[in-house]
This record gives structure tokens, C-alpha cells and sequence, in this order.
């Protein structure tokens, strides 16, 4: 094997490995609602979920090749890489890419693990700019785009993620008060139920729409190192078996049920009753859909965040946790510059000893980082078994976690 | 930035209308629906005083309960539509105001 399809080879492992992340940070945006009022039961809710995403990443045959093209200059407008970039069997791009991936891992675990639903599309183009700076310097970011559309990290991800959330927000708080409205008069017990199966469908119309998405960014991320290291050569499509491992990878962790996060999202924001659920769930597939429909790039973290926090604001009595929701919202306004400063320290690793060395040393410490936050988070399990107790603040697993683990 | 700012904001109105419509319009559509099948089923399934029967019965409210259901699960239909004409380079149309599958445009 040549150098280069060493490091090809542990990319590929590490996207595949982020996309399995990505699945188990965002079981909740879908299921957590649904778990916490009992409309499924957990290990049901996660099953379904899984398999909704399997599907969903089917479905996303739309080629996502210029998925790095919004934050970053690697690639030319049609897919290629650079050519600067793949002058040494594209060792230069593949380390920038597989830096970038690390971060995005370690940064996803890291809030796993303080039970924090950030986001993991916002981990991965932080990982990536970062690598970026560090591999190119700033002039290889893409901040703005050219100005003829949304495009760079201002429009594709700084700006949507601030209104989303509270474009999601307002749908759901106005859906909540217009379901309350409606079914004045009729007794709860009666209509818990059909509220339950509104919840079911469109949670999982949100699963639907997140392996869509999400698993797309990995194929779009491994067809690039696959271009790179001259392993593939089509820019109008993508290796069925890319299709097949990144459809795989979202919906085994989507299975696996981060459940530190659902019950952060379930429990923690709002106690949460069928209706809102059901309000919270629409709203964030409603806003979802018609944001990929407009070109509008968001996080379903975000929508489903700010659709839950709605869901609470539009219930007439209804207690927010808005101490919970006010950490949320710090790790999202450091997930990027978090997730940027890990990529670009990898990057600088792996340059420093060059090589199929260093990919394998960053890969190393990404299993090492890996290793000791599983072996944190089984000091406080939550698993399918305790996810719906009682939301005590000063027994929350954030809480619980001493801030030293945080460097 | 500016540029970028401008596009945002004309991107957030429609997807704030659009989730309106479909993220609100539809959850009050089915939560009229559980409304009229209480009103159908009556006696316990509407709230009344304790000791008493209940409201009587009305089968019309069952009949336009589910006729609600049925146009909640047309919108549905049509946003799972979306998602996999979206996947195969497809768009849903309006222009016939009945949808269409169409081509993408680029």
C-alpha cells in the first residue's frame, strides 16, 4: 500500500466514525419528546428512529459532493479537489481531512457526555475550518462565499444558526397554543392517545429527514478523500459502497440512542406533555423540509432545540428550564471554534511528523480521547433504563461532571 | 456579510411561513380532528360534571374527525413526496396547484 491509501484508509474509518456520532447526538432531535411522554417506549423509539434513518440516507442520492465547499476552499466548484492539494498523492488534503474529522469526533463526544445536544454538523465544518486554517491559513476558510448567494460560514452556518432555532421556536410555541385551543372541552385522558400517535408520525418524518441530511455531509466527505487520493474519479456520483457504509454508520448510532441527550432534551427543557410533543415534532420537520427545500443550510439540533423550547413558551402554564437551555446554547456557541481549535491542533500534529506517521498518531489520540470519555460516561450511565427520571438539576449528568474533563 | 444577511432574512420569512403552514396548520388540523372524535364518542370523552352521563353521542363529529385525519395524512404524504423527489434530483411542483413531480431546477 502507498502512503496515501493508508491515510485514505483511516479517513475513511474516522468519517465513518463521526457519522456514527452524528447518528447517536441527534436520536433525540427526533425521539426524545415521544420517549418522554411514553408515546414509544425507549428501545422502540431508537429502533424506529434507526431504521427511518437507514432509509433516509437511501434516499439522499442527491450528490453531496461540495459538501466541504461552504466552509472551506478545498475543492473546486465542481467536486475536484484543488490540485495544489493532491500533488503528493493528495497526502496534503487527506491530513486536512482527517484532522478536521477528529475534531468534529472529539467535540461530539465531549458534549455526549455532558448530555448537551449540540451540533454535529456545526462540529464537523469546525473541525474541518480549523484543519483548514491550520493546513492553509485563513485565506483557505470560505467566510462569506462571493456574495451572489448564501454561501460561506456566515451564511451556511453562523446565520442559520441563530434563526433557525427561532424561526422553529415560534412554529411550535404557535402550534402548542392552537392544539390546546382546539381540544378545549374534550377530556385529556380521551385524547392523550391520538396526541401520542400524532407524536409517533411526526417524529418520525423527522428521522426521515435527519438521514437525508446528515449522512450525505460523510458521503460527500469520503467521495472527497476517495477523489483526492485518485481512488475515484466521477463528480456527478458516488460509490454505492460509501452509500452503504455512511447509511449504516447514522443508523446503528441512531440505534445505539445517545441517551444522555434525549434526556436532556426530553426531560430537562420542558416536562413535556403529548400535545407539545406532537407541536414540537412538527415544527421541526415542517422547518427542516422547507429549509432544505430553499437552500437554507440548518442544523436539526437547533430546529429541534428551539421547537421544544416553543413547544413550553406556547403551553399556558407550562415551567421552561431556561438554565438548561441557557448551557445549550453556550456549547453551541462554542462548538465551532471548539471543534476548530482540536482540527487545527491535529492538523499540527500530524504535520509535524509527517506522513502515514502522522495519521496514525492523530488517529491514536482520537481512540484515546474516544476511550476515556466512554470510560467517563459509565461512571453515570443513562441508558434506555433511567432516561425518563425525574429532572433533579443538581443530580443532572452535566452537573455531575467536573469541568476539568472539559480540556 | 451584508449580502449574506439579506439572503438569510429572505430565506427565514418563507421557511417561518412555510413552517406555519405546515409545522402549526397541520397539528391544529389533526388536534380538530381528536377534538371531533370526543365530540362523536361523547359521554366520558368530553369533560363534564361529575355524576352525570356525558353529552350524547354525535357520529357526525366521528365522520369529520377522520375526514380531518385524512387531509393531515395528505400533507404528510406530500412531505414524504418531498423528501424522496428531493433524493432523486426531483421537486415537487405547484405551479398546477394540484403537486407535481418535476425535474430540479439548478
Amino acid at each position: 500500500m502507498t502512503e496515501s491509501t493508508v491515510i485514505l484508509v483511516l479517513v475513511i474509518v474516522t468519517a465513518l466514525g463521526f457519522d456514527f456520532t452524528n447518528g447517536f447526538h441527534d436520536t433525540a432531535n427526533a425521539m426524545a419528546t415521544s420517549i418522554a411522554t411514553g408515546a414509544l417506549r425507549p428501545k422502540m423509539a431508537v429502533a424506529l428512529s434507526g431504521l427511518l434513518n437507514l432509509v433516509g440516507a437511501f434516499l439522499s442520492v442527491e450528490v453531496a459532493l461540495t459538501v466541504t465547499n461552504a466552509v472551506v476552499n478545498l475543492q473546486t466548484s465542481n467536486g475536484t479537489p484543488k490540485e495544489s492539494l493532491t500533488a503528493d498523492g493528495g497526502v496534503a488534503l487527506l491530513l486536512i481531512i482527517l484532522a478536521g474529522l477528529v475534531g468534529g469526533i472529539v467535540w461530539n463526544l465531549l458534549t455526549w457526555l455532558l448530555g448537551l445536544p449540540s451540533s454535529s454538523s456545526h462540529a464537523l465544518f469546525g473541525g474541518l475550518i480549523g484543519a483548514t486554517v491550520a493546513g492553509l491559513g485563513w485565506a483557505g476558510v470560505n467566510w462569506n462565499g462571493n456574495g451572489s448567494k448564501l454561501d460561506g460560514v456566515v451564511g451556511k452556518v453562523i446565520l442559520p444558526a441563530f434563526l433557525s432555532p427561532v424561526v422553529a421556536g415560534i412554529v411550535a410555541a404557535a402550534g402548542t397554543w392552537l392544539i390546546y385551543r382546539a381540544v378545549v372541552g374534550a377530556a385529556t385522558k380521551y385524547t392523550e392517545n391520538g396526541f401520542r400517535w400524532g407524536q409517533i408520525g411526526s417524529a418520525s418524518l423527522v428521522s426521515l429527514a435527519h438521514g437525508t441530511n446528515d449522512a450525505q455531509k460523510t458521503m460527500g466527505v469520503i467521495t472527497l478523500a476517495l477523489l483526492a487520493s485518485g481512488h475515484w474519479t466521477s463528480t456527478s456520483s458516488i460509490p454505492f459502497w460509501v452509500k452503504v457504509c455512511c447509511a449504516v454508520a447514522i443508523s446503528a448510532g441512531t440505534y445505539l440512542g445517545g441517551w444522555r441527550i434525549i434526556r436532556t432534551l426530553g426531560k430537562g427543557l420542558v416536562e413535556i406533555t403529548s400535545p407539545q410533543g406532537m407541536a414540537a415534532e412538527s415544527a421541526s420537520a415542517a422547518v427542516i423540509l422547507a429549509s432544505s427545500h430553499l437552500g437554507f443550510a440548518l442544523s436539526t439540533t437547533h430546529v429541534a432545540t428551539g421547537s421544544i423550547l416553543g413547544s413550553g413558551v406556547g403551553k399556558p402554564g407550562a415551567q421552561v428550564r431556561w438554565r438548561v437551555a441557557g448551557r445549550m446554547v453556550s456549547a453551541w456557541l462554542i462548538t465551532l471554534p471548539a471543534a476548530g481549535l482540536v482540527g487545527a491542533i491535529m492538523w499540527y500534529i500530524g504535520d509535524a511528523l509527517g506522513g502515514v506517521a502522522g495519521a496514525i498518531a492523530i488517529f491514536v489520540i482520537l481512540l484515546a480521547a474516544a476511550g476515556y470519555m466512554y470510560l467517563r460516561s459509565r461512571k453515570e450511565p443513562v441508558g434506555h433504563h433511567n432516561v425518563n427520571d425525574e429532572w433533579d438539576e443538581t443530580t443532572a449528568p452535566a452537573e455531575r461532571v467536573p469541568a476539568n474533563t472539559a480540556g | 456579510m451584508v449580502n449574506n444577511l439579506q439572503f438569510s432574512l429572505e430565506a427565514v420569512w418563507k421557511v417561518l411561513l412555510a413552517g406555519l403552514v405546515l409545522g402549526a396548520g397541520l397539528p391544529l388540523i389533526f388536534a380538530l380532528g381528536v377534538r371531533s372524535l370526543a365530540w362523536g364518542a361523547g359521554g366520558d370523552a368530553e369533560v363534564h360534571a361529575g355524576g352525570s352521563a356525558g353529552p350524547k353521542p354525535q357520529p357526525v363529529g366521528t365522520v369529520i374527525g377522520w375526514v380531518l385525519f385524512a387531509i393531515v395524512l395528505a400533507g404528510i404524504a406530500l412531505g414524504i413526496t418531498f423528501i424522496v423527489a428531493g433524493g432523486l434530483g426531483k421537486q415537487l411542483s405547484f405551479e398546477h396547484i394540484f403537486p407535481t413531480i418535476v425535474d430540479k431546477k439548478h
